[in-house]
């Protein structure tokens, strides 16, 4: 949806360009574009939050929302680049650039969150499960081991090296979890500030906008 | 919804709180030139206005233009503040921009800045330019000739305010050769004395105060309009017939000046045509005939309005009268004719033109006039002397109850049977059946 979306709308930004002019930032258009395009960062910036912290009183999908936030992360960015006429003066300029890292940080952070190990129910499993799990484990290999004499050799040594398998797996699912949370942690701390520092810098592009194009006309 | 917004943390509101004071205190060093869209101009138009020569002059001083928040003050107001001149032309009413009533609102709908050190400070966009205040609308020129957009510049390659008489015919020229040279042929070179932007005048005017229909709708605009090198001449060409058509009028006004009675625009040729205004309104037979047999090969003017224009060819008196035929015939028929023999001349005799019949030949003088009128041969009313009862028998006014063949013999035999008379006439000698009269001189029995 947001790549179909990304189409139509660069097709349309082509057609203009091609037939009128590369639209001014300040123009009807231009603005349209930039307006809806922070509007549409906006709510990628709140709603999905709302959302996921609104399990009371849910409305919606996890799924239905993380789409949305996706199509809106992608598509209104998109728009307040091309919202940009590709000149880059100022303190716009530097909110183009910051956009446009924003977002590629956003596609970083997004691959990290799919590397950690999830369940069918979209819950991270977490990794006291995993020990427990694997305690179970060592308990029944160390049984094993105990009455070795009293079982065939043949069984016992089956089902201490199917537990061992088991065990190799467990122990590197939770090193690759502990690595994932660890990283995912790490962008976390650094894409929050540029996504703060992003917002800062569009609200005071807005604001001088506003109040150089508008109220002092 | 206790728990806040995952950007809610302390690095995210440390680090809105930082990009807060960065942006604040770059926009008090560069005094907002932070929040420029772009450099301004250093395009120069002449000397200095305001100290500097160009915007780009102004540097960081953004209040040049700029007035303060809660000033009172327009950005308008500042640019007159160094453009004295257009200042001036406001005031006078005159110029460029007192002409389209600029105020210190407007200046915005045509000027702009922070597009670039070599960008002008004119929008080159014609559609928001009020181009109509100066007497000729953009309306129809939307784009030029290649398609693309109309820019001021292919209308003024010179100064915005300056313009060549020649421009129209220039670019015009370009686009239909034929029809600009004959154009201005016909009308000269002056475009707008008559064109003032909104109408085209030419193959998309619609013409509504005069459709053109038919025949008018192929004819080139001067065959009307020629001589009119103004708008209001334009308009006040004649719109009846005879406004254009009047010198060519084969009637030569004959008919009046309402030739749509008869004519329509689809062409002259193709009439409805009242004959009776015409020198020859049809009666009697005249009616019923087809157009062409008297408009041969669609000739329809001067074939002559007398009989022999059609009839002379099959003339049966080979040319004997003279006279029109209308003397003595009716459009109703050439039988039913009446002659007045008092036309004759004195010495003309019935003979000159009546052959006598062969039934008075030897018995009748040329004496036509004692037995026949002038009106007809018959009836004629026997008026000579004759020797026998005229009325014997049952001959009751027959002539040729007597005279079967001609008046100069007589047959008794048609009643009186030749056999008997032979029989009762027995006893004479020398008796014939052709010298009865001789005996019988009463047409008695004695």
């Amino acid at each position: 949806m947001a790549t179909l979306a990304i189409v139509v709308v660069t097709g349309l930004y082509g057609g203009y360009v091609g037939a009128v002019a590369v639209p001014a930032a300040s123009g009807l258009l231009g603005h349209a574009m930039g307006i809806v395009g922070f509007t549409m960062m906006l709510m990628t910036e709140t709603l999905y939050s709302l959302r996921k912290r609104a399990m009371r009183r849910p409305r919606g999908s996890m799924r239905a929302w993380l789409q949305f936030h996706i199509f809106t992360g992608i598509v209104g960015s998109w728009l307040v680049v091309v919202h940009s006429a590709w000149a880059f003066n100022g303190l716009a300029g530097w909110l183009t650039l910051m956009t446009v890292v924003v977002v590629a940080s956003g596609f970083i952070g997004r691959y990290i969150y799919t590397a950690v190990p999830r369940t069918a129910d979209g819950v991270l499993i977490e990794a006291q499960d995993l020990m427990v799990e694997l305690e179970a484990v060592r308990r029944g290999v160390s049984d094993a081991s105990r009455v070795d004499g009293a079982v065939a050799p043949a069984a016992a040594r089956s089902r201490e090296q199917a537990a061992e398998r088991r065990l190799h797996d467990l122990e590197r699912q939770v090193a690759t979890l502990r690595r994932a949370r660890r990283l995912l942690a790490t962008w976390h701390a650094i894409h929050v500030p540029l996504g703060m520092a992003l917002f800062v810098m569009a609200f005071a592009h807005i604001g001088a906008a506003v109040f150089y194009a508008t109220l002092l006309r | 919804m206790s728990k806040p917004l995952g950007c809610m943390t302390f690095a995210g509101l440390a680090a809105a709180f930082v990009v807060a004071l960065a942006v604040l205190a770059v926009a008090a060093a560069t005094g907002n030139g932070i929040f420029s869209p772009g450099q301004l101009s250093g395009v120069t138009h002449g000397g200095p206005l305001g100290g500097v020569v160009s915007h780009a002059d102004l540097g960081a001083r953004c209040d040049a233009c700029h007035p303060a928040l809660l000033s009172s003050e327009r950005m308008g107001d500042r640019c007159l503040t160094c453009h004295a001149p257009v200042l001036q032309e406001i005031e006078a009413r005159g110029g460029l921009h007192g002409r389209l009533l600029v105020t210190t609102a407007n200046c915005r709908d045509c000027h702009t800045d922070h597009r670039g050190v070599t960008a002008s400070l004119t929008l080159a966009e014609p559609r928001l330019f009020p181009h109509e205040q100066t007497g000729f609308s953009l309306a129809a020129h939307t784009v030029v000739g290649r398609g693309a957009s109309v820019g001021c510049r292919d209308c003024h390659p010179g100064a915005p305010a300056s313009y060549a008489a020649s421009t129209c015919a220039t670019c015009h020229q370009s686009l239909d050769a034929p029809f600009m040279t004959q154009h201005q042929a016909a009308f000269g070179s002056d475009c707008r004395a008559c064109h003032d932007g909104v109408e085209t005048y030419g193959k998309a005017y619609a013409h509504a105060t005069y459709p053109l229909a038919e025949g008018h709708a192929r004819v080139a605009c001067i065959a009307c309009h020629r001589g009119s090198s103004t708008l209001a001449s334009l308009v006040a060409t004649p719109t009846a017939c005879v406004g254009c058509h009047a010198a060519k009028d084969i009637h030569e006004g004959r008919l009046g000046t309402q030739c749509g009675t008869c004519h329509s625009t689809s062409g002259w040729a193709r009439t409805t045509i009242d004959h009776d205004r015409t020198r020859f309104p049809l009666v009697g037979k005249h009616v019923s005939v087809q157009c062409e047999a008297c408009h041969v090969a669609q000739r329809w003017t001067g074939i002559g309005t007398t009989c022999r224009s059609c009839h002379a060819a099959a003339d049966p008196h080979a040319g004997k009268f003279a006279g029109d035929c209308g003397a003595c015939h009716t459009a109703n028929g050439w039988s039913g004719a009446t002659f007045d023999h008092a036309t004759l001349a004195a010495s003309s005799t019935c003979v000159t033109c009546h052959a006598k019949p062969a039934s008075h030949a030897g018995a009748i003088a040329n004496t036509c006039a004692s037995c026949h009128g002038t009106t007809a041969w018959k009836p004629a009313t026997f008026a000579l002397p004759h020797k026998f009862p005229i009325n014997h028998g049952r001959a009751s006014g027959s002539c040729a109850a007597c005279h079967p063949s001609t008046w100069a013999a007589y047959s008794c035999a048609q009643c009186h049977s030749a056999s008997s008379m032979a029989t009762r006439h027995r006893r004479l000698t020398n008796f014939t059946q052709t010298t009865c009269v001789a005996c019988h001189p009463t047409g008695r029995g004695d």
